[in-house]
């Protein structure tokens, strides 16, 4: 098999999977508990914790355990929405998020919140400018992915933070979900982030929002002591402790993985070009794990089929959204909907290997060469 | 004479025609507006709604005259509402 679907989900890292069932045999303990069971899991807890914010540079009481990327996306864009709704209604995303973004967005914008789209320019990348000229007395909430899932466009966090400083009314969330383990990032002037164990090498049904001290948030769960008061239910003990080492183990030599992957996408990119009839997508710009390209007149579905055959596993578009559809990530950098209609996406891992890419490119090019002589 | 508005909770071209469609609802106030969503309305499949959205059509006595597919300027839209009325 040849998995090329990383951005999706990761396979789980045998050592993850380890301290996931230790963790469930030998602390069967509700942390909740007053007992000695209870205080052990307890304190397992709070050292996986601690493990976290430190290798987030952020501090324990900034952690709230979710079941992932979507429930953090929700917890942030509504939570922020209803505690501080007397203060604005007005929120700024973008084009590129993911439907647990969008969704939210939605909902509220029934319940009478306004929300604006910051322009982008041709390479994805948000427009400061437009951004800037955006913000409002009134504008309570930024949310923005640092790595779009779709392109792998990466974006100017840093500078988005820096200048939403100015604006001390208004909150900046940032979907972290693409970048967690792929990307340095500071978190500094973030106020909220969200992230999923499964996308580096962890346990699905676990993820984080990380909301910075001093600030509230309306919770989506009531009722039941959990870690925090953010986000009640028994806390997840195997899944925050796996979660803990999946990410101490994603940013374990993070520059050679890097650098791995960026060989492989450059390997990728130039061999993908010399097949006639396909446009790349990703921009050079684009993190090395994320390559989507569009081959005009062929139906994603068509060729990822033919591809799935020979066992290789690549996506059409995010799995959140409706199979068949144009991409809209891809048509809002494109502006063309062949492109957007036809768009296919590879993401690569430091797992991935020169081999793997090799046979893939065989199998897509004969493919693309078959589909292409049964159109004519 | 109604418009049946078709989108989805998770599709960001639907967030942005939102608002569009909120200022149209507000200069047509007569019009009648039904909104259906494509994943929990199950009036929504009769339309038989294609690859993209959102979509809007319009009816006269229960009867499609057109639609407005995708992303589309509020002027559009009021220019589509305009002839659809008029025919």
């Amino acid at each position: 098999m040849i998995y090329l679907d990383y951005s999706a989900t990761t396979p789980v890292n045998d050592q993850v999977l380890e301290s996931y069932i230790k963790a469930s045999q030998n602390f069967i303990g509700n942390p909740n508990s007053l007992h000695r069971l209870g205080i052990e899991a307890n304190q397992l807890i709070n050292d996986a914790t601690e493990q976290v914010a430190n290798l987030l540079h952020i501090r324990p009481s900034e952690i709230i355990y979710t079941s992932g990327s979507s429930e953090s996306n929700n917890t942030a864009i509504k939570g922020i929405a209803l505690k501080y709704q007397n203060r604005g209604k007005h929120i700024i995303t973008t084009e590129l998020e993911h439907s647990s973004v969008i969704a939210p967005l939605q909902y509220l914008m029934d319940l009478g919140f306004e929300v604006d789209f910051v322009k982008l320019d041709s390479n994805g990348k948000i427009d400061l400018e437009h951004l800037k000229s955006l913000l409002r007395e009134d504008t309570i909430l930024v949310t923005i992915a640092s790595v779009s899932s779709e392109l792998g466009i990466l974006q100017p966090i840093e500078e988005i933070g820096k200048l939403l400083k100015e604006y001390p009314k208004c909150f900046f969330h940032v979907d972290l979900t693409q970048s967690i383990g792929k990307v340095n990032l500071s978190l500094e002037n973030i106020d909220l982030a969200s992230f999923s164990a499964h996308k580096f090498y962890g346990m699905k049904g676990i993820g984080v929002l990380i909301k910075k001290e001093g600030i509230s948030v309306e919770p989506l769960i009531h009722g039941g002591k959990s870690t925090t008061v953010w986000r009640s239910g028994t806390p997840a003990l195997p899944l925050i402790v796996s979660l803990a080492k999946a990410l101490r183990l994603i940013l374990q030599d993070s520059k050679e993985k890097e650098h791995k992957v960026k060989e492989l996408n450059e390997y990728l990119r130039n061999e993908l070009e010399k097949i006639t009839g396909i446009h790349i997508n990703s921009s050079e710009e684009a993190i090395p794990h994320v390559l989507n390209f569009s081959v005009p007149g062929i139906k994603p579905e068509t060729l990822q089929h033919a591809l799935e055959e020979k066992n290789i596993f690549i996506s059409t578009q995010t799995a959140c959204s409706k199979g068949g559809s144009p991409s809209t990530a891809v048509f809002s950098v494109t502006h063309n909907e062949e492109y957007a209609k036809s768009s296919l996406r590879v993401s690569i891992s430091h797992l991935s290997t020169k081999e793997e890419l090799t046979i893939f490119l065989d199998v897509l090019k004969k493919a693309i060469e078959r589909l292409q002589l049964k159109h004519e | 004479m109604r418009v049946i508005s078709i989108s989805a909770i998770w599709c960001s071209s639907c967030l942005l025609m939102k608002k569009n469609y909120q200022k149209v609802k507000k200069e047509f106030q007569n019009l009648e507006w039904i909104d259906y969503d494509l994943d929990f309305d199950i009036e929504a499949s009769h339309y038989q709604v294609g690859e993209k959205l959102p979509v809007l059509i319009f009816e006269k006595d229960q009867v499609e005259q057109s639609r407005l597919v995708g992303e589309k300027k509020v002027e559009e839209i009021i220019k589509w509402l305009e002839e659809n009325i008029a025919s």
